[in-house]
């Protein structure tokens, strides 16, 4: 039933696809935007529902697994995008989000596994576990985000330095609002990063009984972690503009490496999705 | 079009006079409404409508006296002549769609033209020297520039040098509330630029220059402040935007100074726009980071890029305008057949009513009502079956644009001989006279 539902939702995915690049290839038509930001919109109600009736369908379990937390995460990347438009009125940004939004939430359409993990978390773990996975997630989805508005600087800047003034030049916003954009998502998205990271010690310390287990997912998580600190830091020191994007787009390079490489890992102690086993002790 | 009333059009514009004639028969506001009402009392003259830019005037006079636009131009100096250019009829509604449109601008596609040709109307409007066909005319005018801009791509990109550098601080800085500008050197471009960047919002302007008189009436001039030519570095760390253009021979703005400003901008971007020959920022400054520089050939460049693009959306205008001008016309000449079918009609009828009493006296009472009747049924009858031939055909010679066919007609019937006073006389007018439902009444 939920799969229906999500499916129902990627056609609105889909829809809004539509529109905003349709958008970006006549800017003219702002009406277009205006219906991709709808289609997004309605898109983002009826994959909460997909999501809320996954949770009664299999109690929250299936969002353990990758594919779940695919789900999720291109749930909350719309919800953002959502967000930045209300915010930043650059609808130019869509016609970048809303087609990889799209390809992911693809094949957890159709390459549905029952990989849900055999242990669930106790009760009293719940909603720490929920919010390390919102958290996790949303704060992937905004690095996301913050990559894609680091590519566009980097498209535009090529368009304005290299006095190119082609169609992307006037398409694209100004270089300004897109370093602006590229630096708010970077900062927001560490805050949640860092929750995520504080919950996920204070998870590993009820089931490992320690937080810190030199995990291969709790080490990168922190190299992720001080690489972002450091983005943070950077942009008070006077770090902006290219060399910013190309910090933004290499860390979350980064991110999507080690979210690959621990999921093919042969059979870990922890992954996403993890073995709660040790907190029923 | 020989005789009658027309639409008649004199003017001189940028391509057809020097500014010195222009702005001496430039007129506007009380002074253009004076003229208006001084010509459209002068006798022949029907509506009158004057369009005055500083980049063109014209008068467009709706009637037969098409001397006393020309009259208007040579009274106010007498230098006009021979800047003049004369249009009549369907030329002269067609340059006003294409002014209207913005083709006869200096800077084709610029957006300012139409907004002018309303004011202009509303003016005559208001002076009520605009009367019925003015408004036709005006309308048709407007929805034409309207098709124009919507249709084709004429207004797109940038058609001046400040438009151009405009625009590209625009995309590097976004919104330009508190950006600082700063001039160097005092050249006119530079405080064209600068002008165009504060009306966009930019908060201050700063002026230097290596003689600070002329930085300071610089500065008066546009609004901005003066600082003095030693303080260049800081300056420098101090503004987004740097306009240059001294005399200098040689790069006043080196890469050497330029990574020093940015060291003390902390990497905060900043856009030179080297508007000197020979140039005075060295490109090599845009090599580092958030440093961007332009040259006046760069702008140069995508000024011509945006008119190259303007002409090819022109042709297509043109298209529209004809497209327009013909239906405008055509739409006209029917208007104007149609006097000379109602004449006929008319004239037809009130022979086969009279024949048909005569006949109706002639017998007497022999005849019941039925008879009566028929008879007059009879009568009508045949007028409609003689004039469908004539009057289908007539029609179809208005909307191809035939106007000779009405005249002819009008004269093979001898219908509206007795309105012939209107046309004082004048031979030629027979077949004029007709084509314009005006001289009938």
């Amino acid at each position: 039933m939920s799969l229906q539902v999500l499916r129902f939702a990627a056609l609105f995915y889909a829809g809004a696809v539509t529109a905003y690049v349709l958008y970006f290839a006549r800017p003219r038509h702002l009406g277009l935007a205006t219906a991709g930001q709808w289609l997004l919109a309605i898109a983002f109600l009826v994959q909460a529902a997909a999501i809320g009736l996954g949770c009664k369908e299999y109690g929250g379990a299936e969002f353990f697994g990758l594919r779940g937390g695919l789900v999720v995460m291109t749930w909350l990347a719309a919800g953002a995008s959502l967000v930045v438009q209300r915010l930043y009125r650059i609808p130019a940004v869509g016609a970048f989000v809303t087609p990889l939004i799209l390809v992911v939430l693809l094949p957890t359409l159709f390459l549905v596994k029952k990989d849900f993990p055999s242990v669930l978390p106790p009760e009293v773990l719940r909603p720490m576990v929920t919010i390390h996975i919102v958290t996790a997630l949303l704060g992937v989805a905004l690095f996301a985000i913050a990559a894609l508005v680091a590519v566009m600087y980097l498209l535009q800047e090529r368009e304005v330095k290299g006095k190119r003034f082609g169609a992307l030049f006037s398409r694209l916003p100004s270089l300004a609002a897109l370093d602006q954009l590229n630096q708010r998502l970077v900062r927001f998205g560490f805050v949640v990063y860092t929750v995520a990271l504080l919950t996920g010690s204070g998870m590993a310390k009820v089931v490992w009984k320690s937080a810190w287990q030199w995990d291969p997912q709790q080490v990168s998580s922190l190299v992720i972690w001080i690489l972002y600190a450091v983005m943070v830091q950077l942009r008070h020191t006077g770090w902006h503009g290219r060399r910013f994007a190309l910090l933004t787009i290499a860390a979350f390079g980064l991110v999507v490496g080690s979210m690959v490489t621990l999921n093919v890992l042969p059979d870990g102690t922890t992954r996403h999705g993890g073995d709660y086993s040790g907190a029923r002790k | 079009m020989k005789g009658g009333r027309d639409l008649h059009l004199v003017g001189l514009s940028h391509k057809s006079a020097p500014v010195a004639v222009r702005e001496r028969v430039a007129l506007s506001g009380d002074e253009l409404k004076d003229a208006l009402a001084g010509l459209s009392a002068r006798p022949g003259v029907g509506e009158v409508m004057v369009v005055s830019t500083c980049n063109r005037v014209e008068c467009y006079v709706y009637g037969e006296a098409r001397e006393e636009a020309r009259h208007f131009f040579l009274s106010r100096t007498h230098e006009a002549d021979g800047h003049l250019y004369e249009r009549s009829g369907r030329e002269a509604i067609r340059h006003l769609f294409r002014v209207a449109s913005s083709l006869d601008s200096m800077v084709v596609g610029e957006p300012q033209i139409l907004g002018q040709v309303k004011e202009a109307y509303g003016l005559a409007a208001s002076a009520e020297t605009a009367g019925a066909y003015v408004s036709r005319l005006c309308n048709r005018a407007f929805a034409t520039a309207k098709r124009v801009r919507s249709e084709t791509e004429i207004a797109r990109g940038a058609g001046s040098v400040s438009q151009v550098a405009v625009e590209l601080v625009e995309k590097i800085f976004g919104n330009l509330k508190n950006r600082a500008v700063l001039l160097v050197g005092a050249g006119k471009m530079g405080a064209l630029s600068a002008k165009a960047l504060r009306d966009l919002g930019a908060d201050r302007i700063l002026v230097t220059n290596r003689s600070p008189e002329r930085a300071r009436a610089l500065a008066a001039e546009i609004g901005g402040v003066a600082e003095p030519w030693e303080g260049l570095v800081s300056l420098l760390a101090l503004a987004d935007v740097v306009i240059v253009s001294t005399g200098a021979p040689t790069y006043v703005i080196t890469r050497e100074l330029a990574s020093q400003v940015m060291k003390a901008r902390r990497g905060r971007s900043i856009c030179f726009i080297d508007l000197a020959v020979p140039r005075n920022v060295d490109p090599a400054v845009a090599e580092q980071d958030n440093v961007y520089s332009y040259d006046i050939d760069d702008l140069q460049k995508v000024v011509g890029q945006t008119h190259a693009a303007r002409a090819e959306e022109a042709i297509r205008a043109e298209a529209i305008v004809e497209a327009e001008v013909m239906a405008f016309a055509q739409e006209r000449e029917t208007r104007a057949a149609l006097p000379v079918l109602a004449e006929l009609r008319r004239h037809a009828e009130q022979i086969a009513r009279a024949e048909a009493e005569r006949t109706l006296s002639h017998l007497g009472g022999k005849l019941d009502e039925k008879g009566r009747k028929s008879v007059e049924a009879m009568a009508q009858a045949i007028v409609n079956k003689l004039l469908h031939g004539p009057t289908a055909r007539l029609k179809e010679a208005a909307a191809s644009g035939d106007s000779d066919l009405p005249g002819a007609a009008a004269e093979l019937f001898g219908v509206g001989e007795e309105e012939k006073p209107r046309a004082r006389g004048r031979p030629e007018s027979d077949s004029g006279a007709a084509a314009h439902p005006e001289s009938h009444r």
